[in-house]
This record gives structure tokens, sequence and C-alpha cells, in this order.
């Protein structure tokens, strides 16, 4: 009887963390995506605006830190905006962010954009991150300042992969191949890198306000309730606390906080150190500039930067009554789609601010680790996350791509160029719900990407 | 019975009508003239300028490489000035292909990386569009043009110039003149045709503007925008920190001309006239809703103008000496900032 008793309370479990699994949500609920950093339009600069609940002061701040963000840099010396370099990949964070949107895969390798590539040797560092490539750091810096060499040059190939629906019809996949041209010293053999696009901005100090028990309580590492799909965290270096740290940010979730961000890139990206990461990219290199002039900019120029990306507002749904969009909804949370890209969470106390704080939000991410397969793979550890692993990215905004970026190109190397594409690359522990979105027909398939665009 | 199937078939007659005259009562509005004016007669009218002027000072600049004299000098800095004038005149509707392709940093990045233009002057480099095309923004653009035509003190004579510096203006400026044809014929209904997002915003199939209110709050967001950054950035940086490097066009000694068009651009989509070309702006959306609210915004723009007008001197130097004049042109700024976002904007959000 008592056996009985149990295994009734454990079905009972499983039913429950079952639905918990594949949550279902009212088809209005989740229409202020960012809770009440939500605003209700839509038009190119939409990612631009600042939160609708910011106070009068955090406004003020919200404008200033605009600033900081579009500043662009420069070589040393220079009376303003001293700094850049002397490799780096883009002077300025909005080269990247453009209109804070998510960057198009580049139309040549002399116009990157916001496209860069990560590169490093095999095996990790005492911290766990992947060990450093000698003469190149964690990054390849495609510019050099007059005078010093770029590391190299990004080149891919472009291969068409022809991938079949059910119903007979059929999608062509971009396949890229990276390789790095020109390298200013010789690569040794077998080095890992990964090229990566930057990701649109808005929404990131929600994320970061989302209460770390709620994300670990999606953890499933090693599948125990057999769906399929085991959702591991990544935990990132914390170089403030020195200490291992859940990571959110980044393709595969290896950065902790916004700040430890914000810091990385304007000392990869641009080459600008900051007091947080005071050491410039090149250091150690032969192209080192030897300057004494580090920190290049203060920490209140750091936390504005930071504080911008907080701080914007995410846009409200659009057509979501429709019902096209409506049917793509249903489907979205049948397919699966909805354990990973999990819609809802209230926020709990963001340390800073508490306009992100306590917020019903609709990320549609649980910022977990996936195993996405084989063709999305990019054989790069980096940190505890695999190389067939990817941290599952927020889809909020993403139906504004075309509109903010005047493109449609998606995953983390801007592979896809449609919503439909992205779908398509899914494998993994994504693969079933990937055949069964091949199996359903072309309406069904397009309510999906309705859905997806209603975002 | 009889009077029951009656009143219930009067219920539905009045259910009908009254329907009927809902439908009536609230029609949608149609602003395609207004979004077919700006995109026309301010925002392509604008860039063709912008393209035009480029190519006259690519060809003054062309002119003094040959022909190396201070009236030529003069010639290249006026031109530079009648180009700089439909820019910052665009800067109200940065929104677009001037970012979505990239193209902003190749026309109006600042600060000029100095540094690095005495290196590449000094260099063997040779000197051409394409090679000027494939360097950042900094090195190239209406400040790099600036600075080499005016000089850091902005008393830059003739005989100061380099062999090199010619070679690199004549370039610069061909440079320049390219990015603004992309950026014109981005626009252009013969071309890439982008304008056709924005008069045709709403119609099915419009992948940026699901509606006509979204392309106008688009329009009203980069009033307030450009308002914003002239009081907030372009005014109050190098005046609240008494630094005039962190002044925009310091070279030439056209910050102040800058900040004014940056405000006319402003006039230009409010009002939908530009150049003796008068058509319909958001003006017609606000006097129908509150003609005191559509006046008062005109003088509010009006006077901002005049504000800045007014600042004794060069910007440079009231930076120091003329405190109550910038401040006073700051307050109007801002002033024409708060009624454009508090209370224009929702109008048009409202629609």
């Amino acid at each position: 009887m008592k056996i009985q008793y149990f295994y009734f309370i454990l079905t009972l479990v499983f039913i429950s963390s079952c639905n918990k699994d594949n949550p279902i949500l009212k088809e209005d609920e989740d229409i202020n995506l960012g809770g009440e950093t939500t605003i209700n339009t839509s038009f190119i600069k939409i990612f631009q605006q600042p939160a609708p609940n910011l106070s009068a002061t955090e406004l003020d701040f919200h404008r200033k830190a605009d600033i900081a963000f579009g500043d662009i840099f420069v070589t040393s010396p220079s009376t303003i905006n001293p700094g850049l370099g002397p490799i780096f990949n883009q002077n300025s964070c909005e080269s990247c962010h453009v209109s804070n949107g998510k960057s198009p895969f580049p139309l040549n390798p002399d116009d990157l954009r916001g496209l860069l590539m990560r590169v490093s040797l095999p095996g990790n560092d005492a911290i766990g991150e992947p060990n450093i490539l000698p003469g190149f750091g964690r990054q390849l810096q495609t510019k050099a300042v007059f005078g010093k060499a770029p590391e190299g040059k990004m080149s891919w190939q472009e291969i068409e992969m022809v991938k079949n629906y059910l119903d007979g019809t059929s999608i062509t996949l971009r396949q890229l191949k990276f390789n790095i041209e020109n390298p200013y010293i010789s690569l040794p053999p077998n080095i890992h890198f990964s090229a990566r696009i930057a990701p649109a901005i808005i929404g990131l100090g929600l994320l970061e306000a989302i209460d770390e028990n709620d994300i670990l309580s999606f953890a499933d590492p090693d599948d125990k309730n057999q769906d399929g799909i085991s959702a591991r965290p990544n935990y990132g270096w914390d170089y403030k606390a020195q200490k291992k740290t859940l990571g959110r940010f980044g393709w595969k979730a290896a950065q902790p906080n916004l700040l430890q961000q914000t810091a990385a890139a304007y000392n990869n990206d641009m080459g600008i150190t900051s007091p947080y990461f005071s050491q410039e990219s090149s250091y150690g290199q032969t192209q080192f500039d030897g300057n004494t002039d580090d920190p290049e900019i203060s920490e209140e120029t750091l936390k504005a930067a930071t504080f911008y990306s907080q701080s914007l507002a995410v846009p409200k749904r659009r057509n979501w009554n429709d019902p096209t969009v409506k049917r793509g909804k249903i489907l979205f949370s049948e397919l699966n789609c909805s354990s990973c890209h999990r819609p809802k969470y209230i926020t709990g106390q963001h340390p800073e601010f508490s306009f992100l704080s306590n917020q019903t939000i609709f990320p549609y991410t649980d910022l977990l680790l996936h195993d996405m397969g084989n063709e999305l793979s990019d054989n790069r550890p980096d940190f505890d996350a695999s190389g067939n692993e990817w941290r599952t990215p927020p889809l909020w905004g993403v139906g504004l791509t075309k509109t903010v970026g005047g493109h449609t190109n998606f995953l983390h190397d801007g592979r896809a160029r449609s919503l439909e594409e992205a779908i398509m690359w899914h494998g993994g522990e994504a693969e079933k719900s990937k055949e069964d979105y091949r199996k359903l027909p072309k309406s069904d398939r397009e309510a999906v990407v309705k859905f997806l665009e209603s975002l | 019975m009889k009077i029951l199937s009656f009143l219930s078939f009067a219920f539905i007659i009045i259910l009908l009508f009254s329907s009927c005259k809902k439908e009536n009562v609230t029609p949608i509005e149609d602003h395609k003239d207004i979004l077919f004016d700006l995109s026309h007669n301010i925002i392509l009218k604008t860039y063709e300028n912008l393209y035009n002027e480029t190519e006259q000072l690519r060809i003054a600049a062309d002119k003094l490489k040959v022909n190396q004299n201070q009236e030529n000098l003069e010639l290249a800095r006026q031109a530079w000035r009648n180009a700089r004038d439909p820019w910052e005149q665009s800067e109200g509707f940065l929104f677009g292909p001037v970012d979505q392709k990239g193209i902003d940093p190749s026309i109006d990045s600042w600060p000029v990386n100095q540094t690095d233009l005495d290196a590449v002057l000094k260099s063997p480099n040779t000197l051409t569009k394409e090679y000027i095309d494939g360097l950042d923004g900094t090195l190239k653009g209406f400040h790099t043009i600036e600075y080499l035509l005016f000089g850091e003190n902005s008393s830059k004579s003739i005989t100061e110039f380099t062999q090199r510096q010619f070679e690199y203006l004549s370039a610069c400026t061909e440079s320049l003149h390219g990015a603004t044809e992309s950026l014109y014929f981005s626009w252009d209904e013969d071309h890439q045709n982008f304008i056709n997002y924005v008069i045709n915003a709403g119609q099915t199939g419009n992948t940026i503007y699901p509606s006509q209110k979204s392309a106008l709050e688009e329009l009203v967001n980069g009033m307030v925008v450009i308002a914003d950054e002239v009081a907030n950035g372009k005014i109050n940086e190098p005046y609240s920190q008494l630094n005039i490097n962190l002044e925009e066009s310091r070279f030439s000694r056209n910050s102040k001309k800058d900040f004014a068009d940056n405000i006319r651009s402003i006039k230009n989509i409010y009002t939908g006239s530009y150049l003796g070309v008068d058509g319909n702006g958001i003006s017609e959306i606000i006097k129908s809703k509150s003609s005191t609210l559509d006046l008062r915004a005109i003088t509010e723009i009006n006077e901002a103008i005049l504000a800045i007008e007014n600042i004794p001197g060069t910007f440079t130097e009231a930076i120091f000496n003329s405190k109550p004049e910038i401040e006073n042109a700051q307050l109007k700024v801002r002033k024409l900032q708060q009624t454009l976002e508090a209370e224009i904007l929702p109008i048009i959000s409202n629609l």
C-alpha cells in the first residue's frame, strides 16, 4: 500500500513537472513582453527607447549613458576618447549594436559590422576559460590602428544545403565555413575558433534580474524527466568576485553579469581598458602599445554604458490577436519549443535598479545550455558549455529584426536568412521539435513563423 | 406574438443601424499625404541636396589640389559649409538606410583620429577614394575634411598645407560624395526605394511600418532625439565641462550653424516645408487636434533657432564668455523637446 501510494505521488510529480516543462500561456498573457518596461509601438528606432518605468533620475542617467554608448574611440594620444586598439574589432558600441538590434551577417569580409571570431587553444585554463591562443588572445581583432597589423582577416565559404519538408516542398539553408586569412603571425595547428554575431540588447537588465534559483529550477543536466532535453547551466568566471558564477549572457552563457560583459566588450572589441579589465587585449603580444594610460575609461563610463543596456524598453507584441498568430502560438507550445524558449518569469530583486525588480516578463528563454546538434556546433567548448551547446537565445523583439536592422539574419553567426531557416537549423535536443515542425503542413509552419514575428 | 416578433425585428434593425453608425463616426484617418510630402519634399530632397553639395565639395577640393591658393581654399571651405547644411538638416530623421547600411560612420564620425591621420599622411600609401573608403570612419567624412581644411584653430593658411593633405582632401571628399550617393540612392524610388516603406506605411506587405501611425511615430521620435542631442549632448557636453575638445564642429566654427540646422530639421518635418516648397507636415495632424498646441510648437521651434543664433561670437568663445545666452538656448531647445515628447508624440501614438 505504502509503495503504491509512493508511486501515485511520483506520477503526480511527473505530471506536474511535465506541465511545468511545457507551459501554456493564455493568449493575451504575454503581450507586455517586458512587464512595466514595455512600450506599445513599432518603428525602426524602437530598440533605442528608454524603459517607460524609469524614474526621472534614472531617465537622466539613461540619456547620459546613451552618449557613452555612442562614443567613438580614436588612437592615443587624443584630447578626446583616446585609447582605441592598438588592435580592435570596432571603434564604438554602436558599430556592432546598430540601432541596438541584432547585427546583419556581413556582405563581405572587409565590412564585418557586428561579426567577430573567438579564438583559443584546446583545453581550459585554471578558471575554466578556454586556453588563450598565444599571440592572439581570446578574440581575432580584425582591425588595428595605423602602423599595427590586424591579427587576421575572417573569411567564409557559403554552402547551400537543401532540407525537405514532409509536404514535398523544401528549404535551402546556408552553411558557413569560416577561416582565418593573413594572420599577422603564423597560427598553430588545431586552434579552436567560433564566429559570433552581435545580438540585440533589449531586455538585458530584466534577464539579469531573474532569480538564479528560477533558472536552475529548469536545469535538467541528466535529463531525469526523459524528455530528450538536458538543460545545463554554464558557470563562467566572475572576475570581480573571483569565482565560478552562473552565466547568463553571450551565445554560450559564459558571462555572469552585464558589467563584466560590457567591460569585456570594451576590452576585446575596442581595445579599451577599464577598471574592470585594466590590461590591454594585446598585452604580452608583439603589438602591445606599452602605454601607461590604463584604464582608458573610468568606472563611471563603464557603468553608464552598462546601464544603457539595462534600461532599454522592450516592445509590446504586435498582432497577437490575429487568428494565425494565435494558432502559431499554440503550435509553438505543442512542438515543445517552449521547454527551452521558456516564456514566463517574475523577476527577483535586481541588485541595483528597482525598475527591473518584480516584473512579469516573457523573454522566451531558459538562459540554459542545450546540445543543438553537430551542424550548429562550433566545436569550441567555453567554460562548461560543449561545442554543441548553445544558450537558448531570448525571442522578445525577434519579430522586429527586419524593422530595426533591415535584415532577417539569425543564430550565433548569422547564418540563417529567415526565421524559418533558423528553426530548420535546430538539431540535437531540438531535433524532435524540428522534425515535428518539418512534418507540419505549410499553413501551420507559416503560423509558427507569424507567431515569432509577433514577438 | 406579433408584438414580440415586431420588437425583436426592431431590435435587430436598431442593432444594425447603431453598428453602422458607429463605423461612420470613427473613420480611420488617412495620413498618406503627410507621409508622401515629408518623404519626398523633406527627406529625399535633403538627401538629394547633400548628394549635390558633396559633389560641389569634391570639385572644390580637386580645384584646390590643382591650384593651391587661398582663394580656392576659401571656396573649398564654403563648399564644406554648404554640404554640412543639408547633413545637419537631415539629423532629425536619422533612421533607415543611414544606420542599417552602416553609412553614417563614413559621413559623420566624430572625433577625428588625428594620430592616425598624421600617420597616414606621413606614410607612402597612395591616397585614392578606394583607399579612403577602406579606412575607419574617424579618418574620413565631414570632420576629417573639416580638420584638414580649417586646421586645429580655424586659422590654417594655404602655406601650412602639405601636398599629401591636398591629395587626402581630394580623395576624402570623393569618398564622402560616394557615401552620400549610397544614402540618397537607398531612399530614391529609382534605386533601392526605401521611401516606399514610409509612403506606403500600413499597407499589406510593408515589413517596416505596419501602420501609418508607426511611420509617423518614427518621424516624431526622430525630432525628439535630435532636440535631446542638441540640448543635452552637443551644447551641454562642451559647455558643462568647459572643454572645447567636446565641441563637434569646432575647427570650422560652424557649431552654432550645426545646432540651428538640427532644429531646422525639426521645423522641416513639423511644418512640411523645405526650401520654399510647402507640403503637409506633422503640423496638419496636431492642428486638427489643438490649434493652440500647433501654434505653440511652431513658436518654440522658431525661438529655439533664434536662441542658438543669438549666442554671441563662436560657440568656442561662448562656452567661456556667454553663459546666459548658452543656457537660454539650452532652455529653449529643452522646452521644444518637452513639447514634442510629452504633448505631440502622445497625440501621434493615440491616432
